[in-house]
């Protein structure tokens, strides 16, 4: 991936080469990080000859951070080279697990000149960021073959909502060697099936365009544990209100997931969840925004009861979770915290979901009138 | 403290005494407090002030005098440094200018020196008084101890030990003298014993270091020796066992042969053992080495990003031979030819490694060599936090992985194999293989072409577990056809293909836990995780294991196994009827041979020489009896005779089902059908002649078949105990495949 302000064309070939490497790279999945660069190093030596000034940014490989000790050779993550008042930022898209492209943060060290560009101004670099992997077409623009993105529209949008979040590896072994990993049959089995769950319930929604971030415990599994807890018995997801679509419960449906139950309604505390494989469950609460904070419900289906779990308000980003792209709030620690509580590194195997959780409110009862659309059991 | 005293002690007597309120008192503080306040109260406050006054005047001018002497010695000190530079400049041009002018002034050191002890229980050396070898453990350590040294830095350039008091192993101390490029400073000291299998190439090469002693060497002697790496030659000749290696190879690992030339002798010290139950005297070697210029110690080659990377790696380390060579170094990269519809380019390659560079040298060399090789998707994991290794990574340009050990020994290697699966596919999400080898094995040259026409089997068949580049079964003089593959019953390792699928849904989630001391291969091979299916492999195999020092091997082990083992070298060999290795059409083919072939007379004894006609292209076939699956007694016997035709020396046990090594050319193959599972896939065989009669019978079968007319003992006397302990019908090295966890 190459962005450029405009430059030259005798000075363009140079970078023309390094794109269409870059992109080769991309499509037929060669830019493993050091050794194709390392073979193409030579257009960092070209360009520089050409009276370039080239930055290179790398870092560690955070493909190797869930594996214990492991510790590698750097990857490039970012090349800036200047020319008079010109720039060219190159950004690596590195493949990771869930078949998506990963960009690294564009970090500054210590010994850099933070006057080299602008980078404030930069598209790219202020945080991570991950992207679906783009099909490529190749184009001509003023005489020079170039690939871009099959759909540059679905590219660009994606830019400003790609903020990307590593798992917390270091935190989550430090977890499992004071607890245990449960590693029994059921345990594995469980964990096998509710990924499924997510597979399917992310494919679907993906479908229909419907934004979706881990919530309840499947979230605090991923934060604290970068997994699934096992005892945790189903899959939770949030979505916000104004993304519901009315044809979420026949795409489940289409797609083996029967719905099992739906509490409340659009205007107020709609809470859908889906019968999975092997008793798994998946829970999709609605998250309603107020101007100081988030909410969704919930709803006792034998008094009618309601409940509201309160949330600060939050935004949303992209991870990895088991072998996956998905989001997550990007304030996870708040999210968390505000959910269970400053305690959520404590495994709790018994769970109330009218009692326990940190943030639930009574939140009055529905009238008896709208019981039938409001308590659906099936 | 010093100062404090000076002080305070011109006060003469105690009840003069008066503590400065800044200065307290050291050692008598506790015991006077009481008495020194009381005291303290009663003295009048001139008194106090004037003392004061005195301590602070006293305290000030020995601050200033201190002050003045340590100007006076710098100022000294900067002008004899001065002073000096004459000599040392003239000496810096003598040597051809080399030291920069920043690096004069302060005086280079030229000369290092160095001790060398020798003795019985304990060798240490030590440069410039830094100790870079110190051995006193008990019971290890015994042998040569070797040390080379930069001639212009005196950095530690590498470090081995060679037991020579055991056989073979003054071959690899040649092997890597020869290794070392001229002018480096060796040095060698014995500890314990170190003469018992110092062959005469070893001497030959020791004297044309300039040693004295080391080709006298005797038993139990002591010696230690500082010499110097001399000519661009070697001595000796090169292991001729040294297999999957040409001439032109060894030649490029630097035995050019040549004259020899003889290096200056630093010094030298030896003690004879005056008796064969004692030892010689300890000897202390103490000997100034004198450093040449970095200029003469390094090499100009043209400047390209290989020879970067070659520069930085001799700079650093030896024993690498002619990689190093400044005349005419051997190339570090490779351009095999590319393989036509390459199946595996884009299949990750996972090399497992632990500390030893320099089969990873090896091993790297022979694996970028192969044809169809993609660079860019190899990655050695390294099982530690090792420098060498991860130099020797860097020299050839590939990918580097460092895993810190978190448990020990079998579960150790089995943990560094999980966390490098898992990376390999972490950083190839797409892969839907991994190609996975060891740091010791060679690869063949149609390693990748084997791969790359097999591979499809794996998608395409969900009975086979790997595919695997070694047949145990493939000795010198049973594997033949390098185009015939087979399946087998078990996972053979040794440079092999896994699945994506299979690791991540099934082995990953419950690989053994650090506390869990099992192999991770042996774990592999058990019912529960290989649950039925089998893997592929080449009659030829297209790896060779050459590692001997290792966690499961001992040399005579390595002897016996592997040298028998044949190593294909052929380019491009196509595989015949690769699709017929698809579970159906395999048991097809089974039973075709099993049908066409000719059943063997079992009421002989099978140790007659008649039992087998002696003809051409005919198949037979034979049976045994099995009480159940893992009963493999019958067998085992069967496998040790001595009948060249039935299943030559060494006794190569094979699992009942299909296991090749016993088929032989000529005359034609021999199947060996257990009575239990008869055939593959369940079916019984429609054959005739499938009685009690039929069978050969159980253990003692050779007891047990009364008619037949050779002794059994003349059987017997030719049978050499099977090269490991047998599971499954396998024949497993010791250790290395161990006994199987469940049995």
């Amino acid at each position: 991936m190459l962005l450029m302000a405009p430059l030259q064309n005798a000075s363009f070939s140079v970078f023309q080469e390094t794109l269409l490497h870059l992109h080769y790279s991309i499509t037929y999945g060669r830019m493993r990080s050091l050794y194709s660069l390392h073979k193409k190093e030579g257009w960092f030596r070209i360009a520089e000859n050409m009276g370039f000034q080239c930055l290179k940014i790398e870092s560690k490989d955070p493909r190797l951070d869930g594996i214990d000790s492991l510790s590698g050779t750097e990857i490039p993550l970012h090349y800036i080279c200047t020319l008079a008042s010109h720039a060219v930022h190159l950004v690596v898209f590195h493949e990771r697990s869930g078949n998506y492209l990963w960009h690294g943060h564009l970090r500054l060290k210590g010994h850099i000149d933070r006057k080299f560009v602008p980078f404030r101004k930069l598209q790219f670099g202020r945080y991570p960021g991950a992207f679906d992997r783009p099909e490529l077409q190749q184009i001509t623009i003023d005489g020079l073959e170039v690939l871009i993105p099959k759909d540059p529209m679905h590219f660009l949008e994606e830019i400003p909502h790609s903020r990307f979040i590593e798992c917390r590896y270091k935190e989550a072994r430090a977890f499992f060697q004071q607890y245990l990993d449960d590693n029994t049959v059921e345990a594995m089995a469980f964990r096998k099936s509710a990924k499924e769950l997510l597979q399917l319930a992310a494919k679907t929604l993906k479908k229909l365009g419907v934004r979706f971030w881990l919530s309840s415990g499947t979230c605090l599994g991923w934060y604290r544990q970068c997994g699934i807890i096992p005892y945790s018995k189903d899959v939770d997801l949030g979505i916000f209100i104004q993304d519901y679509k009315s044809d979420i419960i026949s795409a489940f449906q289409d797609a083996g997931l029967p719905l099992k139950h739906k509490f409340g309604k659009v205007e107020d505390s709609l809470e859908l969840s889906f019968q999975g494989k092997d008793d798994v469950k998946l829970d999709i609460f609605f998250f309603y925004e107020e101007t100081d904070h988030m909410w969704n419900g919930g709803t006792q289906a034998k008094t009618g009861k309601k409940f509201k779990y309160l949330f600060p308000k939050f935004t949303l980003c992209w991870t990895e979770f088991v072998d996956m792209k998905v989001r997550v709030p990007c304030e996870t620690i708040e999210y968390i915290e505000a959910n269970y509580g400053k305690t959520w590194k404590v495994p709790v195997r018994t769970w109330d979901w009218k009692r326990s959780p940190h943030n639930v409110q009574p939140n009055g009862v529905w009238p008896v009138s709208e019981w039938d659309e409001v308590i659906q059991l099936y | 403290h010093g100062l404090a005293r000076t002080v305070v002690t011109p006060q003469s007597g105690m009840d003069d005494w008066k503590p400065s309120p800044l200065i307290k008192p050291f050692g008598a503080r506790k015991k006077r407090s009481w008495y020194l306040t009381w005291k303290y109260k009663l003295t009048n406050q001139r008194a106090l002030r004037r003392f004061c006054q005195t301590g602070a005047v006293l305290f000030l001018l020995v601050t200033v005098i201190v002050n003045i002497k340590l100007i006076l010695d710098t100022r000294r000190a900067i002008s004899e440094a001065n002073e000096d530079p004459e000599p040392e400049k003239d000496y810096d041009e003598a040597l051809g200018r080399l030291e920069s002018p920043r690096r004069r002034g302060s005086g280079p050191r030229r000369v290092l020196d160095v001790e060398v002890y020798s003795s019985r229980s304990k060798v240490y050396v030590a440069v410039d008084g830094t100790t870079v070898l110190e051995d006193e453990a008990r019971e290890q350590g015994r042998g040569i101890h070797v040390i080379v040294l930069n001639q212009a830095t005196g950095h530690v350039m590498a470090k081995r030990v060679f037991d020579t008091y055991s056989p073979h192993e003054d071959e690899a101390m040649v092997l890597f003298l020869n290794m070392v490029a001229p002018g480096r400073v060796l040095i060698c000291t014995v500890k314990d014993e170190g003469s018992f299998h110092l062959k005469d190439t070893a001497k030959a090469l020791l004297r044309s270091l300039g040693s004295q002693a080391g080709p006298a060497l005797g038993w139990r002697d002591t010696w230690a020796f500082v010499g110097r790496k001399g000519g661009a030659s070697t001595i000796g000749h090169p292991p001729c066992s040294i297999k999957g290696l040409g001439g032109a190879e060894l030649q490029e690992m630097g035995w050019a042969g040549g004259q020899i030339g003889v290096g200056p002798v630093l010094g030298e010290k030896h003690s004879k053992s005056p008796a064969l139950s004692s030892w010689g005297d300890p000897v202390l070697l103490k000997t100034d080495v004198p450093l040449s210029s970095a200029e003469e110690a390094e090499c100009h080659w043209a400047d390209t990003e290989l020879n970067r990377r070659r520069h930085r790696f001799c700079s650093k380390v030896e024993g690498y031979g002619s990689v190093c060579s400044c005349k005419d170094p051997t190339p570090i990269e490779f351009s095999p030819d590319p393989l036509p519809d390459n199946k595996v380019f884009n299949v990750p390659v996972a090399v497992i490694a632990g500390n030893r560079p320099n089969y990873l040298y090896r091993m790297l060399r022979s694996l970028l060599s192969a044809q169809g090789v993609s660079p860019q998707m190899i990655t050695v994991f390294i099982d530690g936090y090792y420098e060498e290794p991860m130099d020797v990574v860097a020299l050839f340009g590939l990918r580097g992985i460092q895993h810190t050990p978190i448990s020990i020994k079998n579960a150790r290697v089995s943990q560094h194999y999980k966390a490098s699966l898992t990376a390999t596919f972490n950083l190839f999400p797409e892969a839907k293989f991994a190609v996975v080898l060891e740091e010791d094995l060679d690869i063949a040259v149609d390693f990748f072409s084997f791969l790359s026409q097999s591979i499809h089997l794996l998608e395409e068949d969900d009975s086979l577990y790997c595919i695997s580049a070694w047949n145990d079964q493939g000795y010198e003089h049973t594997a033949e056809d390098p185009a015939l593959l087979y399946r087998v019953e078990t996972m053979p390792g040794l440079g092999w293909v896994l699945r994506k699928s299979l690791y991540k849904e099934e082995l990953e989630p419950k690989w053994p836990t650090p506390e869990k001391l099992w192999d991770w291969d042996m774990w592999m091979r058990m019912p529960e995780q290989r649950r039925g299916r089998e893997c592929i492999i080449p009659d030829i195999s297209r790896s060779y294991h050459f590692g001997i020092v290792g966690l499961n091997m001992n040399g005579y082990f390595h002897e016996a196994y592997f040298k028998k083992h044949k190593f294909n070298t052929v380019p491009g060999v196509q595989l015949r009827n690769v699709d017929s290795l698809k579970k159906e059409a395999y048991e097809v083919e089974v039973h075709r041979l099993l049908s066409e072939a000719e059943v063997l007379d079992h009421s002989k004894n099978p140790c007659e020489d008649s039992f087998l006609p002696d003809t051409e292209g005919h198949t037979y076939v034979a049976f045994i009896r099995m009480e159940k699956d893992d009963d493999f007694t019958t067998w085992t016997q069967l496998a040790k005779l001595s009948n060249p035709c039935l299943c030559p020396t060494p006794p190569p046990p094979v699992p009942p089902y299909l296991g090749p090594g016993c088929t032989w050319q000529p005359p034609g193959p021999v199947e060996i059908v257990s009575e239990e599972e008869p055939l593959p896939g369940g079916g019984g065989p429609s054959l005739p002649l499938l009685n009690e009669e039929a069978t050969i019978n159980h253990p003692n079968f050779l007891g047990a078949t009364p008619k037949g007319g050779g002794s059994p003992r003349s059987c017997r006397t030719d049978m050499r105990p099977p090269p490991g302990p047998c599971r499954a019908g396998y024949c497993v090295p010791p250790g290395r495949l161990a006994l199987h966890p469940i049995l």
